[in-house]
C-alpha cells in the first residue's frame, strides 16, 4: 500500500524545446483530428492561385506558362537543396515551396527572361524562407521577397514604359515578345490588330493614372467631365483609360496574375469559404485602399500652366464619377492580387481578426499612397512587405478579451 | 436576481408552451461530427459477468480510505469496505457480492491524468445488476427540511461524477457557502460517441430530475435548469411532468462543441463569465451532471448506494452499448476481445488507457479506438484556426510560442488559465500540434509554481 497517490503518466514540466517534438502519436486527447493538414491548405491555395494564372496564360501567351513553370520548379529545387544542406525539417514543406513559386510567377510579367525567374525564385526560397528556418518561421512573404529582389536587380527589364498584351486572335499561343505600340488604343476589343505582331505594347493603366498626381505638369484637366470654359488641350483622365471591362476580365498589361479582377475575386472568395483567408483582411485592405484613393488630392491642369489641387477627388465631380475613379485606381494595379493572395499568407499576417484588420488597412492604405505618387514600381507588394515587418508587434499589441476577464484587463493592473 | 438573469439572458425565447426553451450560443467552438448512432438507441443493460473487481480506496484522490474488512471475507453489495480517511474522501462500498481479495494497485482517472491508487480486489462476484428506476413516490423527501435533506445526502457518501471527482457533500457545502442560486444539470454531452447521459435521461429522466430537485433544495438554489442538446429533445418528452412539478427549466442548447464545458454553459445560461482559473461556483452557478443527480435520487428515495454508473462502451468494440458498470470493473473487460488502444472518457477530452484502468465515478465512456497513425507535428504555420475556434478566446498560437519558449509568466498574462481544456485547438490544428496538451501543461506548471513557490508566483518565467 502506497502513501500519497503518484501520477503515473509522466507529467513533465513545461520545458519547451524537449517537448516540442512530442506528437499526438500516442496518448493525448483529443483522439479525433480534423481532416485538413498543412499540405491541404497549401495545395488548395495553389489550386486557387491557378485561376489568375489561367487568365495570365490567356492574355500573355505561352511565355506566362513558361515563367510559372520555371518559378515553381526552381522553388521546389531550391527548397530541396536547402533541406539537403541544412537538414532543417521545416524546410521539407514542398507544397509551400510550390505555392511560393506560383505566387511569385503571378507577380512577374510574362516577358521576363529566364534568369529573372530563376533569380527571383532562389531569392524567395533562400533569403525569404530558408534563412528564417523554413515553413512557419519567415517574417516576410517569400514570394514578395523574390519579387522585390528582382525589382531591385533588374529594374530596366521589369519596368519598361510599354507592356505587351496579346491581341485578339493570338490568345494563349501568341508571343508577347512580338509587340508593337498601339495607336489610339481605346479598349482591347475595339483595338486595331497590331499587324504582323502578336501583341500591343501599352503603358500600364496605373502609370497613366499616376499623371493625376503630377503637380509639375498635370496632363489631365479633369477626372471625367471637363468644366466649361477650359481649353480642351488636355483630356480627362478616365477618357484616356481602357473600358473598365478590360480591367475586370484581365485584358490589360501587367503581371501574369495581376490583371484578371474577376478570377482573383472568385478564387479569393473560395479561399474565404474554405477559411484559409479571413474575410476581414481583404476587406480591410480594399476598403483602406479605396479610402486613400478617394481622399488623397489629385492635380488638375488649369489655364496658364497652373494646377488645381483637389482633395477628396471622389467627391469632386459627383459620386458616380468618384466611384468610377476609385474602381479604376483599384483595378489598374496589383492591389487585388495582394489583397487576396499575398497579404493573407498565413505565416506573415497577424493571427487574430482584429490584428488582421489593422494589418490589412495599413497595407492597403500604404499601397495606394505608393501607387498614387509612383514611389515604387510594385506599390502593393512593397506595402505588404513593409507591414509584414510589424506583424509580431501587431500580434502582441492586439489581444482579444479573454473569457472571464473584464474589458481592457491589461489597463486595470489586476492579476488574472 | 438569478431568476432575471436566466430569463432575460437568451437570444431567442420561444413560447412557454414549447417543451424546451432555446438559448443563444458563444464565440468560437466547432461543429463536431455526431457519430453517436452506434449507441444512441441502445437501452442501458447490465454489465456482462465479471471475474473480479478492483475497487479503488481513494476514488476522490487524496488519502486512501481505511479498510474495515479482512482479506478472504465475504461481503454483500453495498457493504462498507473502507472508511474515508478525511473529509476529502468518501466511504468505499462493495459494488457486488463477493470475496475480498488482496490489496492491488489500479489506475484511476483523475482530472486530466490517470492516478495510481491502492485498491481492494473482489472475486467470486455475483451477477451485475441493471439500473432500475425508483417508483414515483415523492413524499419520502418532500417533508425533509433543508438541513435534514443535507444530512441524508451526506450519509450516502456520494461522489460527483464529472471531471474532478469529489465528495458530493463537500460540493454542496461549497455551493452553499458561495450562495449559488442557480443549479444547472449539464446533460449536453456534445462529444462524439458518448451517450451515457442521454440514455440516463431517456430511461431514468424522472429520477434525474428528482435528484436535481433534491440537490437544488440542498444548496438552496432558486433556479433549476436542465440543459440538453437540442437534437435530442424529442426523446425527453417524458420529463415534462416531473420537471414541471419540480419547477425545473428545460433548456435546449446548440450542439456546437464545447457547449458542455461548465464555464461555457454558465456563460450561455446566465451571462456570467467565470474568471480564469476559478470554478463556476465562484460566480454563483453550480453545475452538476446527470449521473450524480441519479445517485442522489436513488440514495434519498430508495436507499441505494452509489456503486456503479452508466458507461458508454463504443468504438470498434465487440458489443457497443450503454452498460450499468459497477465501480472497479477493468476497462479492458468491458471491451473484451479488443486488444488495441482504449480511451477512457470522450474522444475530445478523454484519457489514453495505460495499464490497469478501472471504472470510476467519472467514467462516462470507454471507447475502443483504432490506433491513430503516428504523426510528427509540423511547425506552426500561424493559420490562426485555434485562435478563431477557442471558446475562451485565447490566442492559442501565441500561447504555443510561449510554451516553446518556456514563458510561464507571459502565458499567464495572456490568460492561459481561462483554457477550458476542450481540445478544439488540437482537433483543428493543421500542423497536428498537441496544443491542448501544451495548454494543459502550461496551466499545470503555473499551478505548481503558485502552490509550491508562492514567492515566485507571478514572476516565474
Amino acid at each position: 500500500m502506497t502513501g500519497l497517490p503518484q501520477p503515473t503518466s509522466a507529467s513533465p514540466p513545461a520545458s519547451g524545446s524537449s517537448l516540442a517534438c512530442n506528437g499526438l502519436a500516442r496518448g493525448h486527447a483529443p483522439f479525433l483530428r480534423a481532416p485538413e493538414g498543412v499540405n491541404t491548405v497549401y495545395l488548395v491555395t495553389f489550386a486557387a492561385a491557378c485561376a489568375p494564372l489561367a487568365a495570365g496564360v490567356a492574355f500573355f501567351g505561352w511565355r506566362a506558362l513558361v515563367v510559372a513553370a520555371l518559378c515553381v520548379a526552381t522553388c521546389g529545387i531550391a527548397e530541396a537543396l536547402c533541406y539537403a544542406f541544412t537538414r532543417v525539417p521545416a524546410l521539407l514543406g514542398r507544397s509551400h515551396a510550390l505555392l511560393t513559386g506560383l505566387l511569385l510567377a503571378l507577380t512577374l510579367p510574362a516577358f521576363v527572361p529566364w534568369y529573372v525567374s530563376v533569380t527571383a525564385s532562389v531569392f524567395a526560397i533562400v533569403v525569404g524562407k530558408a534563412v528564417f528556418g523554413g515553413v512557419g518561421h519567415f517574417l516576410w512573404q517569400p514570394a514578395l521577397v523574390g519579387r522585390l529582389a528582382v525589382a531591385v536587380l533588374f529594374p530596366m527589364t521589369l519596368n519598361p514604359s510599354a507592356w505587351p498584351l496579346l491581341a485578339q486572335g493570338h490568345l494563349v499561343v501568341g508571343d508577347v515578345e512580338q509587340a508593337r505600340p498601339a495607336e489610339n488604343y481605346r479598349g482591347w476589343r475595339r483595338a486595331e490588330p497590331p499587324g504582323n505582331a502578336h501583341a500591343f505594347a501599352l503603358p500600364k493603366p496605373a502609370d497613366t493614372l499616376a499623371g493625376l498626381t503630377n503637380k509639375d505638369d498635370p496632363p489631365f484637366s479633369a477626372l471625367l467631365f471637363i468644366p466649361e470654359g477650359l481649353p480642351q488641350a488636355k483630356p480627362a483622365a478616365l477618357m484616356k483609360m481602357a473600358p473598365v471591362n478590360d480591367l475586370l476580365y484581365g485584358a490589360r498589361p501587367g503581371g501574369i496574375g495581376e490583371t484578371s479582377a474577376i478570377l482573383i475575386l472568385i478564387a479569393g472568395l473560395y479561399l474565404i469559404y474554405r477559411n484559409y483567408v479571413k474575410w476581414q483582411l481583404p476587406l480591410a485592405f480594399l476598403a483602406a485602399a479605396a479610402f486613400v484613393v478617394a481622399a488623397l488630392p489629385v492635380a488638375l491642369a488649369r489655364p496658364g500652366d497652373t494646377c488645381l489641387t483637389v482633395w477628396w477627388p471622389a467627391a469632386h465631380e459627383g459620386p458616380d464619377v468618384g466611384f468610377i475613379y476609385v474602381c479604376y485606381q483599384l483595378l489598374s494595379s496589383e492591389v487585388l492580387l495582394a489583397a487576396f493572395f499575398l497579404a493573407p499568407e498565413m505565416t506573415t499576417r497577424p493571427v487574430t481578426a482584429g490584428g488582421q484588420i489593422i494589418f490589412g488597412a495599413a497595407a492597403g492604405g500604404l499601397a495606394m499612397i505608393l501607387q498614387l505618387y509612383r514611389l515604387s514600381p510594385i506599390p502593393a507588394y512593397v506595402a505588404v512587405l513593409a507591414l509584414n515587418t510589424f506583424v509580431p508587434t501587431i500580434d502582441s499589441l492586439w489581444r482579444p478579451r479573454v473569457f472571464g476577464r473584464p474589458l481592457l484587463w491589461r489597463l486595470r493592473r489586476k492579476q488574472d | 436576481m438569478a431568476y432575471f438573469c436566466i430569463h432575460f439572458a437568451h437570444a431567442f425565447v420561444y413560447d412557454g408552451a414549447m417543451l424546451f426553451r432555446r438559448y443563444g450560443t458563444f464565440t468560437g467552438g466547432i461543429d463536431l461530427p455526431d457519430e453517436k448512432q452506434a449507441t444512441l438507441d441502445k437501452p442501458i443493460r447490465a454489465c456482462p459477468p465479471l471475474q473480479r473487481l478492483r475497487v479503488s480506496l481513494a476514488p476522490c484522490g487524496g488519502r486512501p480510505a481505511e479498510m474495515v474488512v479482512q482479506a478472504g471475507q465475504l461481503v454483500r453489495a453495498g457493504d462498507l469496505l473502507a472508511r474515508a480517511a478525511d473529509s476529502g474522501g468518501v466511504d468505499v462500498r462493495a459494488p457486488l457480492d463477493g470475496r475480498v481479495g488482496p490489496m492491488v494497485s489500479v489506475n484511476l482517472a483523475g482530472h486530466g491524468e490517470f492516478v495510481s491508487t491502492p485498491a481492494l480486489e473482489l472475486t467470486e462476484l455475483s451477477e451485475p445488476p441493471n439500473l432500475t428506476g425508483v417508483p414515483a413516490r415523492d413524499e419520502g423527501w418532500n417533508d425533509l427540511s433543508i438541513h435534514e435533506l443535507g444530512v441524508r445526502i451526506a450519509e450516502g457518501g456520494l461522489a460527483t461524477c464529472r471531471g474532478r471527482v469529489r465528495p458530493l457533500w463537500a460540493w454542496i457545502q461549497q455551493a452553499r457557502s458561495q450562495r449559488c442560486r442557480t443549479l444547472i444539470a449539464n446533460v449536453m454531452e456534445n462529444q462524439p460517441m458518448v451517450t451515457a447521459d442521454h440514455r440516463l435521461l431517456v430511461e431514468h429522466g424522472d429520477d434525474v430530475v428528482r435528484g436535481l430537485a433534491m440537490l437544488g433544495r440542498a444548496i438552496e438554489a432558486r433556479e433549476l435548469v436542465l440543459a440538453v442538446d437540442h437534437r435530442r429533445t424529442a426523446q425527453y418528452r417524458r420529463l415534462l411532468a416531473t420537471s414541471r412539478l419540480h419547477k425545473v427549466s428545460r433548456i435546449a442548447l446548440s450542439h456546437k462543441y464545447p457547449t458542455g464545458a461548465d464555464v461555457i454553459l454558465v456563460k450561455i445560461l446566465t451571462r456570467r463569465e467565470t474568471p480564469p482559473g476559478r470554478s463556476t461556483l465562484d460566480v454563483g452557478a453550480a453545475v452538476i451532471d446527470a449521473a450524480t443527480c441519479l445517485a442522489v435520487c436513488h440514495w434519498v428515495l430508495a436507499g441505494r448506494r452509489q456503486v456503479g454508473r452508466v458507461v458508454t462502451v463504443g468504438g470498434s468494440a465487440g458489443q457497443p452499448g450503454n452498460y450499468y458498470v459497477p465501480f472497479g470493473a477493468a476497462c479492458r473487460d468491458l471491451v473484451a476481445p479488443w486488444k488495441q488502444a482504449l480511451v477512457h472518457g470522450g474522444p475530445m477530452t478523454g484519457l489514453w488507457c495505460e495499464g490497469e484502468a478501472v471504472a470510476a465515478p467519472s467514467t462516462d465512456a470507454v471507447l475502443a479506438l483504432t490506433e491513430p497513425a503516428p504523426v510528427v507535428p509540423r511547425p506552426c504555420i500561424r493559420c490562426g484556426w485555434c485562435t478563431d475556434h477557442c471558446p475562451a478566446r485565447l490566442n492559442v498560437a501565441m500561447l504555443n510560442d510561449e510554451y516553446e519558449l518556456n514563458l510561464l509568466d507571459s502565458s499567464r498574462r495572456a490568460g492561459v488559465m481561462a483554457c477550458v481544456e476542450c481540445g478544439t485547438c488540437s482537433y483543428i490544428c493543421p500542423a497536428w500540434l498537441p496544443l491542448a496538451r501544451r495548454m494543459r501543461q502550461l496551466k499545470w506548471a503555473i499551478r505548481l509554481t503558485d502552490a509550491r513557490m508562492p514567492l515566485l508566483a507571478g514572476t516565474a518565467t
